[in-house]
Order: C-alpha cells, then structure tokens, then sequence
C-alpha cells in the first residue's frame, strides 16, 4: 500500500529529528557529556523510525540497541528531554537516573532496554501472547543482526509461529557485530532465511529507505493483528563507524576498509529521502529547511531540559525501597 | 639482581595466555570478537596463533561456551571469555549446573580443564548488567574455583594456575584494575589458587578485599597509617577460601572487616564471617563489620560511587570495629 504525502512528510521530520538527536548523542560523548558508551547510529536511523512511526498505541515497542533505540523513540513519540536526563544521570530520567542507558518508558509499552543483546527474545513471546490474548495490539521486535545468534532467537520464532502471535520480528541488518562480519557469524546473508524454518513470511528491504520501512511494517502489522501470525522483516542497513565510540572499527583484527566506507556514505538516509520527498513534492525546500530549524530547537530544548535537571543521588534508603513493591 | 620490568594488569593476563599457549598445543581461546578484541587482553594473539587457536563466535555465549566446554572433554584447554561477567549469565545453565557439578556426578572419571573469564566490575557508570560482579554467584556451586587478581603479578600467576588446573576455573577481572601497573616477572609462574596473601602488615585490623577494592583498603590504610595499624589480606581466590590465613591474622589484630564488591547477602564477605565466627569466634575482640553493596541492583547514573563499596565506607567500618 503506497504511503500518503502526509504520512511521507511525517516520515521525513521524524527521520530529520532521529538523526539530529544522534548527532546531539555523539556530541555529548565526545565532550564527556553522557554516562555510559554510546554505539552511534549514524546513516542507519532511517530503519527505526520507518517501523516506529505508524505503530499503534497500544503495541508493544522492543527498540534496537543501535543509537541506543533513537531512531525507535523519535517514531513512538517518546519524551527525549527525559531520555536524555537518564542518560546522564539526572532526576527527572525516565528511571530516576539510576538506569545509564538501559531506558524503559512503561506508559509507551516500550518496557526497557538491555545492554544485554538479544534479552528481547525471552519475554518477546509473552508479550506476543498477552497481546494475542488482548486483541487490537501487536509487538514490533527489533535487533540487530548479531542478536539473531542467540539461541533465544529461535525459542521466540518457534513459539510464534506455532502460535500464531502478532509480532513484527524487525531485523537491522547492518552487517556488523562489534568486530565480526556477517559471513563470520551466519552462513546465510540474510538473516530472514532462519524464518523459513518456522514457515514464517518473510521479507528483504532497503532499510536505508525510511518508507520503503513504513510500508512493510505496516503491511506486517495489519497480517499480526488480522490474526495470521509473525512476519520477519529484513532492513539492509549499514555501519558507518565504529560499534561504539572509542573502540577501533575492526573487521576481525583488521581496519574496515576506507573506500567501502565511503562508498557507504552515499546511501545515507536522509539524502535518498530528501532526494524523494522533493522529486514527488511531499515537501518544499522551505518546509525542508522548517523541518530542520525545529529539529535544532527540539535538539537544544532538550539538552537544556536534561542539563538543568539535579544529578540523581538518592539515599540508600530511598534506594533500598525501591526494590520491592510495598 | 635486575629490577622487575613493570607491566599493566591486563599486558600480564595476555602474557599468561601467551605463554600458556606457546606451551601446550591444547590450550586454545573462545569468545566473542577477541581476534579484533574488546579489551586489550587478547591483543595480538590472533597474529601469533591463528583462528584455529583464537576463535571468534557468533553473538552467542550458549553455543561459545559449548564449545569451551565440548573440546574440553575432547582433551582441549580452552579459554572462554565472556567479554562483560554479566553475559555469563546466558550460559549459566552449562557452567553451573552441568561444568561445575559434572565431575563428581559422573563418578569423578572425568577433568574438565578450562577457565571462564570476564571483565566486570563498578566504576564506569554502566549500570548493573555490565558492571555486576559475578563470583558469588559462581563460587556457591562445589567444583568450579573462582579467582580474581587485585595485581599485575598476582593477574600472571593465577591465570598461568588457572590454564593449567585440571579443573573448571572462573577468572574474574576488575575493569578498575585493567590499566594498573606493577611488577610482573618474564618467565612463567603460578600464583596458587586457594592461597590468599598478605597484602600489607599491620597490628590493629585485619582488612580483607580484593581486586578494585584492594586498591581502596590500601587507601584507607595509607590514610590511617600512624592512628590505626591495618593489615590487608588479599584472598585471591574465592572458591577455594583461604580462611586459615585470615584465621592467623586475626590471632595478632583480633578484629576483621571484609570488603566484598558484591550484594550483603550470601556473599564472600559472610561466608568468611560465618567462617570466622565459627572457628576463630575466640580471636575476636570485636563484631565483624562487611563492607559491600547494599542488597539493591547495582544502579548506573551517579549512583555507583556510594553504593558500592568505597574508600568512605572502608574507613568508617575500620573505625568502627577499632572503637
Ligand atoms: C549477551 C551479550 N553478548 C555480547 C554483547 C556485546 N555486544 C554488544 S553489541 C554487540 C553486537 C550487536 O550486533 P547487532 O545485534 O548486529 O547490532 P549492531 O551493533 O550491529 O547494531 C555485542 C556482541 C552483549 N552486549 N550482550
Ligand atoms: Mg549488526
């Protein structure tokens, strides 16, 4: 189903947005401002907001770790102002500051990051039957490549499709894990390919292209919830640096090749769709600019809202009651 | 005799690896991405060995260790790096229920020569899954040892012990640590598992820590030196437990605080109280104070720095048991 202009100029401001909040990320860490490490997402947040964006309130939202889940947040409509106050350590954090970056906003059912890879995969089936069970809501599973190794990977594919639960298995396939290549870690290019085991439909796309993403998932979305069952959905996408920032990019004990990075650079997301929002007149060179002048402003209001938050440093007793629930 | 060259904590646990493998053709490395390496532990290793030695696996610590734990039945001696301790815990499942307790159920027929290691540790704000220190969790289970250096030379020694003990081996490592510089001799030696060391003399107080945290006691030591005499010992492994060193101590200063990176509960700093009030009750002239976290999840942000175990607290428990 072809996408409406509104729903591309929606697209277009929420992938401008993503990336201006990976660049405020990357800013931040290079000058110290920002706990724990930071895995940038740089030329790849197209393939987070394309399966973001148009998901429905009540879905369940599993973010990819990769720019630690922004490109997911700018689609959800997730307060950033907050996220980035986790991310730092501040009291108005989405978990009081005491998480790093391991984020979690219930109220959006986006129930938590990991810094452990594939942890998804274990209440992923739970949150597929609960929404089975609940009706008018599905899940929208995302990771990366590397996470597909994780044994846990296959229970969820199996327990999905012999039960038919309503979820999205979103794989970004950038080709990477830290320093193993994909030919390293999967003897098939296409991580999609472990789904025809369990019989699941599954498709490749373009994850470079932000509404190319939407309208798969969509397509998937509308299969979970009319009860048929899980779809996995492959985005290509790429990494353009290193894993995380301050760790050498490797292929294996070697340098990544320069000349196929920058090969890379020429399908940078933004270019291909700013490239087609102008050439289909979604949009003007004026709203264009618009876009970017509010991305700026979101940007700096959000930098402002974290830094003024007081650091979190509770009591041990205050922290103590926060185990259990009273 | 000529002077010690110097290395960092973690040149000396390459150099363990290296020259462990240069002597045995059985000794071999698995993990994740340790050709390209996280930490500079396996640096240079696959140049030396090739990737029949130094094996990379897919994002899969299940399958990882199963190969660790398979090729050791085979005759193998094998290395599983774990990179972060808390990614352990996806494989927990082989390590602790079958590894550990293997040996004994079969009859005692069979060794499983191999050590499990991992960085791990408080300091760099990264939350508990990463920073959270796993050799209690380990060190309850008979049949695996569990060891952690607080030193360059000691890092040396009980890896070299570690690779060639017959049995399971978790090697655990501070990220606190990994850059300290001490003395680490050139020619292969062992640090035995299950002797703790006297880290530091004294009269008053008998301080117990360990890796990170035996950089903290020897702070809190230099700062109460001339007020209160502590002697620190440095138990170096967990499973085995050195408790008679710490008995011996104790015969001279009477009073024990133990430092433990790890929760309150059911950790290394009770095990060694409940030994102590035990056998030594007779030796104490005063409660036995543990410093160690709270029984919260380590949290991230700016919290670790007074959760965890610090110099702050040490001090205070010090005073407290010296009153
Ligand atoms: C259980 C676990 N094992 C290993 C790691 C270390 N690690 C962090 S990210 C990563 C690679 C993830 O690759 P992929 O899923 O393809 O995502 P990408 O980083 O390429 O976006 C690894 C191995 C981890 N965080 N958790
Ligand atoms: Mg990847």
């Amino acid at each position: 189903m072809a996408l409406g202009k509104e729903q591309m100029a929606l697209l277009y401001r929420n992938l401008i947005r993503a990336d201006h909040f990976d660049k405020m990320m990357m800013n931040r860490i290079m000058q110290g401002k920002l706990i724990g490490f930071y895995h940038p997402g740089d030329g790849a947040m197209a393939a987070g907001v394309g399966a973001s964006t148009f998901l429905g309130d009540n879905d369940i939202l599993n973010p990819h770790h990769r720019a630690h889940g922004l490109g997911y947040a700018a689609g959800r409509g997730i307060d950033v102002g907050r996220y980035l106050a986790e991310h730092t350590g501040k009291v108005d954090g989405c978990c009081g500051g005491r998480s790093s970056f391991h984020w979690s906003f219930p109220e959006k059912k986006l129930y938590g990051a990991s810094g452990f890879i594939g942890w998804h995969f274990c209440p992923v089936v739970g949150w597929g039957w609960a929404s089975k069970r609940k009706g008018n809501q599905m899940v929208l599973m995302a990771s990366g490549d590397g996470s597909y190794g994780q044994g846990g990977a296959h229970e969820a594919m199996l327990f999905a499709m012999n039960w038919k639960l309503p979820i999205v298995f979103f794989c970004e396939n950038n080709g990477m894990a830290i320093h193993s290549t994909i030919s390293d870690m999967h003897p098939m290019p296409d991580i999609s390919s472990l789904a025809q085991g369990y019989g699941m439909p599954a498709v490749v796309i373009d994850g470079q292209d932000v509404f190319a993403v939407a309208e798969t998932v969509i397509a998937a979305r509308e299969h979970a919830l009319a009860g048929k069952g899980p779809t996995f959905v492959e985005a290509k996408t790429l990494r353009l640096r290193e894993h995380d920032v301050g760790t050498p990019d490797l292929a294996r004990a070697e340098p990544r090749d320069a000349q196929y990075l920058e090969e890379l650079k020429k399908r940078d997301p933004v270019v291909l769709a700013t490239t087609r929002v102008l050439a289909e007149k979604v949009l003007t060179q004026k709203q264009i600019d618009e876009i970017y002048k509010e991305a700026k402003e979101e940007v700096a209001a959000i930098e402002k809202f974290a830094d003024d938050s007081p650091i979190a440093q509770p009591s041990i007793e205050e922290l103590l009651a926060g185990v259990y629930v009273a | 005799m000529s002077e010690v060259r110097e290395l960092p904590l973690v040149e000396a646990i390459r150099e363990a690896y290296r020259q462990e493998m240069e002597r045995d053709e059985r000794v071999f490395m698995v993990g994740q991405d340790i050709a390209g390496g996280i930490f500079p532990h396996t640096k240079g290793l696959v140049e030396q060995f090739g990737t029949d030695r130094i094996v990379d696996t897919p994002l899969a610590e299940v399958g990882m260790y199963g190969t660790a734990f398979g090729a050791a039945m085979e005759g193998f001696r094998p290395i599983v790096d774990f990179m972060f301790a808390g990614f352990f815990l996806n494989a927990a499942s082989p390590i602790l229920a079958q590894t550990a307790q293997f040996r004994f159920i079969h009859g005692s027929q069979m060794s499983l020569p191999m050590v499990i290691t991992a960085a791990c540790g408080a300091g760099m704000r990264l939350g508990n899954e990463h920073a959270m220190l796993v050799h209690n969790m380990i060190a309850q289970v008979p049949g695996i040892k569990v060891c952690m250096p607080s030193t360059p030379y000691d890092a040396k020694g009980l890896m070299t012990a570690a690779i060639r003990d017959d049995n399971p081996v978790a090697f655990i490592w501070h990220l606190g640590t990994m850059m300290d510089r001490g003395p680490v001799p050139e020619e292969p030696y062992v640090v035995p598992l299950g002797v703790a060391d006297v880290k530091r003399e004294g009269s008053d107080v008998t301080l117990v820590a360990n890796g990170f945290q035996y950089k903290n006691a020897e702070i809190v030591a230099d700062k109460l030196a001339g007020e209160i005499s502590v002697e620190i010992i440095d138990p170096r492994s967990f499973s085995p437990l050195d408790i008679d060193t710490i008995l011996k101590s104790l015969e001279k200063t009477g009073r024990l605080v133990v430092v433990d990176e790890s929760w309150e509960s059911r950790s290394t700093a009770s095990e060694i109280a409940a030994q102590v009030v035990d056998v030594g009750f007779d030796l104490l002239d005063a409660p036995i104070r543990r410093v160690t976290i709270p029984n919260i999840p380590l949290p991230g942000g700016h919290m670790e720095p007074y959760v965890a175990p610090n110099p702050d607290a040490i001090e205070a428990a010090v005073r407290d048991v010296c009153r």
